[in-house]
């Protein structure tokens, strides 16, 4: 008795083992398309991209399965009101969405380690030009070719990125942010219009009861980057093949942006108990913040109360108004099962009609020439003329951008305000990803 | 004769059929601990040789390159003093603790479960919440800094440096030891469990035998229940020093896969993380986690050594 216990025990955990995996996970209800339970027909009918016929998107079936991340709620709605119009236009393709929460890199590494791959996913610019040389995204042209897609209408400072060293296409700009000055209007009712005034306008402010500092900083290039060019600086040349953080006017600029925490003026966010400009400025902890467009949506959800406008960048000593700007892509994964499926849907988002939706959501900027401005946006929007990218220009930006910030948080800790040896620990850090 | 045979038989094939049994029930425990555990061990040495590509596997055979990359990474190097520094403080620290707690709750005191039961909560309770509930706590405009200067303990702090709105986990040199008093709490509990346990062990009558004889509580702490806790040190002792070289989850919330603010923060695992998935060398990163591994091992058999074999009575 007592044996046949045992052995109905060991056969009992011998088929739990064995047992059935996982279910699969069926389309997530955030997919947000009025159809979700009428499910396509069969199996995706995936056209010849080479044979020569007519592109015909609507005959296109299947699921395509979308993912990115969510960085906040008005996000996730804004992608929704997006998705909605694409049953509507390709009745035959099902759009599974699941959103990736947490760190969005190391899960989509993981996936593409794994082979499974979602079919059409966001890769920002950040780290583009790595995913695009290891190989882990498809190119388009041939999508582009086939289907007559008009690619000329992105902004040529956002698609650019999103190009190999081939001069293949590897993603579509799904839209684009710029770096403008929000400001608390009561506290700085008149919007300064070059470097000059801004520093006029902070040392006005600086030690006033219930600010915690004029202006709210970061010590990496994520903005320090837009002061740099504003000052003349810059980190390589225009072609991103030769170091110019150690040319004269790139060492004045980084003391400049250095000096600024020197004197008072500045101060980062964490030094404020905050954990972004937006917070700060929400709090009314400063009257001066760098940010982008995401800042509107966080604002009238978070401190309606705080009165705020834009401007664009202030012009520096270069005498040229500039600033920078960010942009994540829509691709297709090199391993994607359902890449037809999935240029359809890219090709919907990316262009005029699903982008126009996207950005009425407020989140961000058209990548779009041909996409109108939403309301609100017109000093973001016009900062894209003259914006150049802050990321994604050069190999292994990430770890340039880890060595600035680096040096530059020690030198404001330490309150030794060397801006040299940022100059220093960045040139070693330029010279590293150029060589490699 | 075949009295004494028949009974002889039977048990032994009964003692057949258990042995059969046992080993079936552990096979697959221990079939997944050979894959999982010792195959990935050995299939991150194999990756540790070439550089690696994530969706296409090996690149180019790179032999020890990775290795002494390693040894010239200046982030590296910094994880690895980090990592040292904070095993040095906070694994004595956390004994400390641990220790004391379990004195006092061996106790027969009012509530003592209650306060078992407190003392262990932050070590069942999720890292990620209670990190990011220090780093409100510890934040310039946080519950310490108010707290401190309610108090009136701001003076104090001056002289040791730090303003009234010091940032404890954004500051490059006060970062590290603000996680070390976290985790000092969230495991000290945990410590308190083992200790615990090892109090309970010792027999009563060494006790009355030192009462007997007129010591008082701190000898008798000292002079027996110290030198008879040994095994408990050992013990804990290694699980301490292999969590704190193991350090990733604080340091990644409060600091980011950089481990800001300027590598305060950066420790082994931290930047095995960032290698892997933010710099996508997944042959270096597996030569980070070797090296780790190597660390970890080596530091066991000092303790070892020193302990000796962990003693029982």
């Amino acid at each position: 008795m007592r044996r046949l216990l045992v052995l109905t025990a060991v056969a009992s955990l011998i088929a739990a083992a064995c047992g059935s995996g996982n279910p699969s996970s069926a389309p997530t209800t955030g997919a947000a398309t009025p159809a979700t339970s009428v499910a396509p027909p069969g199996t995706s009918a995936s056209p010849d991209a080479s044979a020569p016929t007519g592109y015909d998107p609507t005959a296109i079936t299947g699921t395509a399965q979308l993912s990115g991340w969510r960085s906040s709620p008005e996000e996730g709605e804004a992608l929704t009101q997006a998705l909605l119009g694409f049953p509507a236009a390709y009745p035959n393709i099902a759009v599974d969405y699941k959103p990736i929460a947490g760190d969005y890199r190391a899960v989509m590494i993981t996936k593409i380690s794994s082979g499974e791959v979602p079919d059409l996913f966001y890769v920002n610019a950040d780290y583009a030009g790595e995913w695009i040389d290891q190989g882990f995204l498809a190119p388009l042209d041939d999508y582009i070719a086939e289907s007559g897609f008009d690619t000329s209408q992105f902004f040529d400072g956002y698609a650019s990125i999103f190009k190999g060293k081939d001069g293949k296409t590897y993603g579509f700009p799904k839209d684009g942010n710029t770096i403008a000055m929000a400001r608390n209007t009561e506290l700085a009712p008149t919007a300064p219009a070059t470097m000059d005034e801004l520093i006029t306008a902070a040392t006005a402010l600086k030690g006033k009861d219930g600010i915690e500092a004029p202006i709210c900083l970061n010590p990496g290039l994520d903005r320090g980057l837009a002061f740099l060019y504003a000052q003349g600086g810059s980190l390589v040349s225009e072609d991103g093949t030769t170091e110019q953080i150690s040319t004269d006017p790139s060492k004045v600029a980084v003391q400049w942006y250095m000096d600024l925490f020197k004197d008072g003026l500045g101060k980062t966010a964490a030094e404020m108990g905050s954990g972004w400009c937006g917070e700060a400025l929400g709090k009314g902890q400063v009257a001066f913040a760098f940010e982008g467009g995401w800042v509107d949506p966080f604002m009238v959800s978070t401190f309606p109360d705080t009165k705020y406008a834009w401007a664009p960048m202030p012009t520096g000593s270069s005498g040229s108004p500039v600033t920078i700007s960010f942009t994540v892509s829509y691709s297709i994964g090199a391993d994607s099962v359902n890449k037809d499926q999935a240029f359809v849907l890219l090709s919907y988002l990316a262009g005029p009609e699903g982008m126009a939706k996207w950005t009425a959501g407020g989140v961000a900027l058209p990548s779009r020439k041909d996409v109108p401005t939403p309301a609100g946006k017109e000093v973001l929007a016009e900062s894209s003329t003259f914006a150049r990218p802050g990321s994604g220009f050069m190999p292994g930006y990430v770890d340039v951008q880890k060595a600035f910030q680096d040096a530059f948080t020690a030198e404001i800790q330490a309150a030794t305000y060397n801006g040299a040896a940022v100059v220093d620990a960045t040139k070693a850090a330029i010279d590293k990803a150029l060589s490699q | 004769m075949a009295a004494t045979t028949a009974p002889r038989t039977s048990k032994s094939r009964e003692d057949r059929a258990e042995s059969v049994a046992a080993y079936a029930l552990i096979a697959i425990p221990m079939i997944l601990f050979l894959i999982l555990n010792i195959g990935s061990v050995a299939y991150a040495l194999f990756i540790s040789l070439w550089e690696w590509n994530v969706r296409s596997g090996p690149v180019e055979f790179l032999g020890l390159g990775n290795y002494a990359a390693t040894l010239t990474d200046p982030i590296f190097l910094r994880g690895i003093t980090n990592s040292l520094y904070y095993a040095a403080v906070w694994v004595p620290l956390t004994m400390i603790i641990g220790l004391g707690l379990a004195v006092i709750v061996n106790q027969k005191i009012r509530g003592r479960t209650f306060f078992r039961a407190a003392f262990y909560f932050p070590a069942i309770a999720s890292s990620a919440a209670i990190t990011i509930l220090w780093i409100f706590i510890v934040s310039p405009e946080g519950l310490f800094n108010v707290v401190r200067g309610a108090m009136g303990l701001n003076p104090l702090f001056e002289l040791l440096g730090f303003g009234p709105k010091q940032n404890w986990i954004g500051d490059q040199d006060t970062a590290l030891n603000s996680i070390i008093i976290l985790n000092a709490w969230t495991t000290s509990g945990t410590f308190m469990l083992f200790y615990l346990a090892s109090l309970q062990s010792i027999p009563g009558q060494v006790y009355e035998a030192a009462a007997i004889d007129g010591a008082g509580p701190w000898s008798t702490f000292r002079h027996i229940t110290f030198p008879l806790l040994k095994p408990g040190h050992y013990f804990v002792a290694t699980v301490a020093v292999i969590g704190a070289l193991q350090l990733f989850d604080q340091a990644a919330i409060a600091g980011g896969p950089g481990g800001d603010p300027n590598n305060s923060l950066m420790t082994m695992v931290v930047y095995l993380y960032n290698a892997a998935f933010l710099q996508f060398k997944f042959g270096y990163a597996a030569a980070v986690g070797i090296v780790l591994f190597i660390f970890i091992f080596g530091a066991t058999l000092i303790q070892r050594r020193l302990f000796g074999q962990a003693p029982s009575w």
